[in-house]
């Protein structure tokens, strides 16, 4: 006699598979783990650190590191209409200035391996780049900020943020945990 | 049924054409050109597939044999356009709508080796056609899904197209998998066989 129904162990597992996909999306990171939308149109000004207070070093988040090269050239000029920028401290909320931080984006101008440069932070620990905007790249505008100096007092970290292909201001902060 | 087929068929062209349009490809390198156009024709095959079922499987199981391929160019050109990002889409940390892909190209290659394995499985009809289709959906709905969610090629227009043809795909599969199931008697309307008389019962 042939079966004329499924056989109810695949239709279970089938059923099970569908809710273990369901909560896999579910619990994901829409733009990927830890990364969130940094694009604004005016720069969030920070409180200026009380004495004593500590702020949280930034950690790399997945897929900071991609598509990077040492070493961006200083001061590249890469277009104009976007602007990144943000503002680099210590884990003791201090501003540092004169900080290396290097900026990689895909606009019309280069891919993210191509799209590069390396900005000196300001006496208040600002660092800024100004950059054609930016594009989409793997289904999503996304910009990378780093600090990795060979020597330097701080750790190295790696930021991948994603913003909007229309947004004129990016703004990515960094807390730099010293070098172990 | 003919019509259906067509209509995928048709929005293919669309896709291919909107995708060639956008600006988003204008200084694309060849591996992105390949990885978006395997993936428009993927997704017209797509929905074409449930309607393919209705007689002789043949046309099913060769449009089969393409998508794979389609799919698995489309991975290997990600993978040379940007080997960083490609890894980083397919782990854990990756967004959504990388997700999304990811589970529809694992279930894609296990629909695939149902059809390649059917008879060597030696499950029921009812069965397998419960299997091989409902997971099958599962294909079309997420990674159609995927398509949808990703910004760039196919924007606007291109999201419009992709969702008639992700509907066209997923009510093939539910009609044809009600069709099959309910006609109770799966061996007198096995249509499965690749030829006719080939085997006692697919």
């Amino acid at each position: 006699m042939p079966r004329t129904r499924p056989h109810p162990v695949a239709v279970g597992a089938v059923v099970l598979l569908v809710a273990m996909i369901a909560a896999a999306l579910w619990n994901s990171d829409e733009s990927g783990t830890g990364a969130r939308q940094v694009g604004a149109q005016a720069a969030p000004v920070l409180p200026a650190a009380a004495p004593g207070a500590t702020c949280a070093p930034t950690v790399t988040n997945p897929g900071g590191r991609n598509n990077y090269r040492e070493d961006a050239p200083l001061d590249v000029p890469l277009g104009r209409g976007l602007v990144i920028t943000g503002l680099v401290r210590d884990t003791a909320c201090r501003p540092l200035p004169g900080v290396r931080v290097q900026v990689w984006l895909q606009t019309a101008l280069g891919s993210e391996r191509e799209n590069r440069t390396t900005v000196l932070t300001d006496p208040d620990g600002r660092y800024r780049v100004v950059s054609d905007p930016v594009v989409v790249q793997f289904g999503e505008p996304n910009v990378h900020v780093a600090h990795d100096v060979d020597g330097s007092p701080y750790a190295s970290v790696w930021q991948r943020q994603v913003l909007q292909a229309d947004d004129t201001l990016a703004v990515v902060d960094l807390v730099l945990a010293p070098a172990s | 049924m003919r019509l259906l087929v067509g209509a995928a068929a048709f929005g293919g062209v669309l896709l291919l054409v909107l995708a060639l349009a956008a600006p988003h490809l204008d200084r694309a390198s060849p591996a992105l050109l390949v990885s978006t156009l395997t993936a428009c024709v993927a997704v017209a095959a797509l929905a074409a597939q449930p309607w393919l079922t209705r007689r002789r499987v043949g046309a099913h199981v060769r449009v089969g044999g393409v998508i794979a391929v389609l799919v698995a160019a489309h991975v290997v050109a990600l993978l040379i356009e940007s080997p960083d990002d490609a890894l980083y889409s397919m782990s854990l940390d990756g967004p959504t709508r990388a997700r999304m892909a990811l589970f529809a190209m694992v279930l894609l290659a296990v629909v695939t080796l149902l059809g390649v394995l059917r008879r060597r499985l030696r499950w029921s009809a009812p069965t397998w056609r419960f299997v091989h289709g409902s997971l099958a959906g599962l294909v079309v709905v997420l990674g159609v899904g995927h398509a949808i969610l990703i910004q760039g090629a196919l924007d606007g227009w291109g999201t419009v197209v992709l969702l008639a043809l992700g509907g066209l795909g997923v009510v093939g599969v539910v009609v044809r998998l009600v069709a099959v199931l309910r006609s109770g008697d799966a061996m007198a309307h096995d249509r499965g066989r690749v030829r006719p008389g080939a085997d006692e019962h697919g």
